[in-house]
């Protein structure tokens, strides 16, 4: 666990030793402002339900500018096999990368609580439900970190773990539109498949087992391939 | 301390390493020689567990290094060819995130920061951003830590290549320092360095070991046989003189 700490620490440690980390931030905080500001305008509602289907669209693009470097880099510098031979396993070796990701996810994440204050202030918006919608953008978000460390362990270079990851992530979240094209089970299939589908339940207020079943299995899933990718040095 | 037993390497079509077999000794400094694509690197990385043999055994301090990875590496000390470098950390952080990831105890870890500073005389430069040192820092950094954590064989993969001559100087006697504590594998191109460091010499060539003896004994015997000094330099050529420019480098020139 301490060897695992120690991976988070130097990854953001690594974020936030570069500009990157906080143009990043600062771009999609105000950006979310923005928005908020015009649909709460808009809709005269004490609800993030539009928000939260905004932020997934956001988070689209952004995850994989976040994850595109996170094995590749250590690829391409030669410090991944000074991971590889330090005495680390490599599920440590992927759950610090990944936590140390989700960590700034969550801070990013945080930070757009303040939304539910000012409707709070100045409305009575349904806490419940906002509380579902940030669980599901937060498992959102997850998924597709998990979705891009995948990717990022495959190549040593980070402009072609970024298109692949938009690649997945862009079939995952449009996959509905796929649907129209198809019946039975096939229609089912592409809509199950697409995060839309659930997050948007969440968004509502609506959280069922089968929406918190996808999230999970699709996080464990890229994560025991991506210590597979690795036990198997794809990248070579 | 380090057996190995008929190791080969394929990489596709290209056989790497073929039953590569040696043994070496608690304490020993072995120096290990080869032109590039001998294969030194391709058997560092297996012994390091960084690659795995196609067939073949490597046993560290008792343990087969295929069951029991995670505990031998704890022993070995690794600098690879390009030093494993983050170059937006200071020395010392770098350092540190080193012993934590090797498992050196909390309680140990600033004192064992602060002996390879000063072993590696990094010191001036331990709160300097490791992208703002020069390329014999960076080399010693890269020697820092493979040592932090005391392992009892110490691999280095050409840790004296790019460096000037005082930086080289620096670097031997770095190593020449670790053999009273411990097992040093050295890989280099510049023989002299081996002669001023190593007890006992492989070479390797075309993926095979085609010399394994102690340095003093092999000089020994050659200039027995050739009746006049005899340097490692011209043993090394003689060991590849089909594929080298003979004439030319036969003459010294």
């Amino acid at each position: 666990m301490n060897k695992t700490f120690a991976i988070v620490k130097k990854e953001l440690h690594s974020y936030f030793s570069s500009p990157i980390a906080y143009i990043i931030l600062i771009a999609t905080l105000s950006l979310f402002n923005a928005f908020f500001f015009l649909i709460i305008d808009q809709n005269h509602e004490a609800s993030l339900r539009d928000m939260f289907i905004l932020m997934e669209f956001m988070f689209v693009f952004l995850i994989p500018l976040l994850t595109m470097r996170m094995f590749s880099e250590e690829k391409a510098n030669g410090t991944m096999e000074f991971l590889l031979t330090s005495p680390l396993s490599l599920s440590m070796i992927v759950s610090g990368k990944y936590l140390s990701m989700l960590i700034f996810y969550s801070l990013l994440i945080g930070m757009t609580l303040i939304y539910y204050f000012i409707l709070e202030y100045f409305g009575n918006p349904d806490a419940a439900s906002i509380f579902y919608g940030y669980i599901g953008i937060w498992l959102e978000g997850a998924f597709f970190i998990a979705v891009g460390l995948l990717v990022s362990s495959w190549t040593r270079n980070q402009i072609i773990a970024a298109l692949v990851s938009y690649a997945l992530i862009f079939s995952l979240y449009f996959s509905t539109s796929f649907t129209k094209y198809f019946s039975g089970s096939t229609e089912s299939f592409f809509m199950q498949l697409s995060t839309r589908t659930h997050l948007e339940n969440f968004a509502v207020g609506i959280i069922t087992p089968s929406n918190i079943t996808y999230y999970l299995t699709g996080i464990i899933l890229c994560l025991v391939l991506t210590r597979l990718s690795i036990d198997n040095r794809l990248w070579q | 301390m380090l057996i190995a037993k008929h190791i080969s390497k394929r990489f596709g079509a290209h056989q790497a390493l073929e039953n590569v077999s040696f043994e070496i000794n608690e304490g020993e400094i072995v120096g290990f020689l080869g032109k590039n694509g001998a294969g030194k690197t391709t058997l560092m990385r297996i012994i390091t567990t960084f690659l795995t043999a196609s067939s073949g055994t490597v046993i560290i301090d008792g343990e087969d290094i295929a069951k029991h990875s995670l505990s031998v590496r704890e022993k070995i000390g690794y600098l690879p060819e390009k030093p494993p470098l983050y170059s937006e950390m200071t020395v010392a952080s770098y350092l540190k995130f080193a012993a934590q990831i090797k498992g050196v105890a909390a309680k140990k870890e600033s004192f064992q920061v602060a002996k390879v500073l000063d072993d590696c005389d990094l010191l001036r430069v331990k709160n300097q951003k490791i992208a703002t040192l020069s390329k014999g820092y960076k080399q010693r950094v890269g020697i820092a830590q493979a040592i932090i954590h005391e392992p009892k064989l110490l691999i280095l993969d050409e840790p004296t290549s790019g460096l000037d001559p005082i930086q080289i100087l620096q670097v031997l006697a770095l190593i020449k320092n670790q053999r009273d504590q411990r097992t040093v594998l050295l890989s280099t191109h510049t023989l002299n360095e081996i002669e001023q460091v190593a007890q006992r010499v492989l070479m390797m060539k075309a993926g095979q070991i085609v010399l394994d003896e102690s340095l003093e004994e092999l000089l020994k015997k050659k200039q027995l046989a050739q009746s006049h000094p005899v340097t490692l330099e011209q043993i090394f050529i003689d060991y590849h003189q089909e594929q080298a420019p003979l004439n030319f480098l036969g003459q010294g020139l």
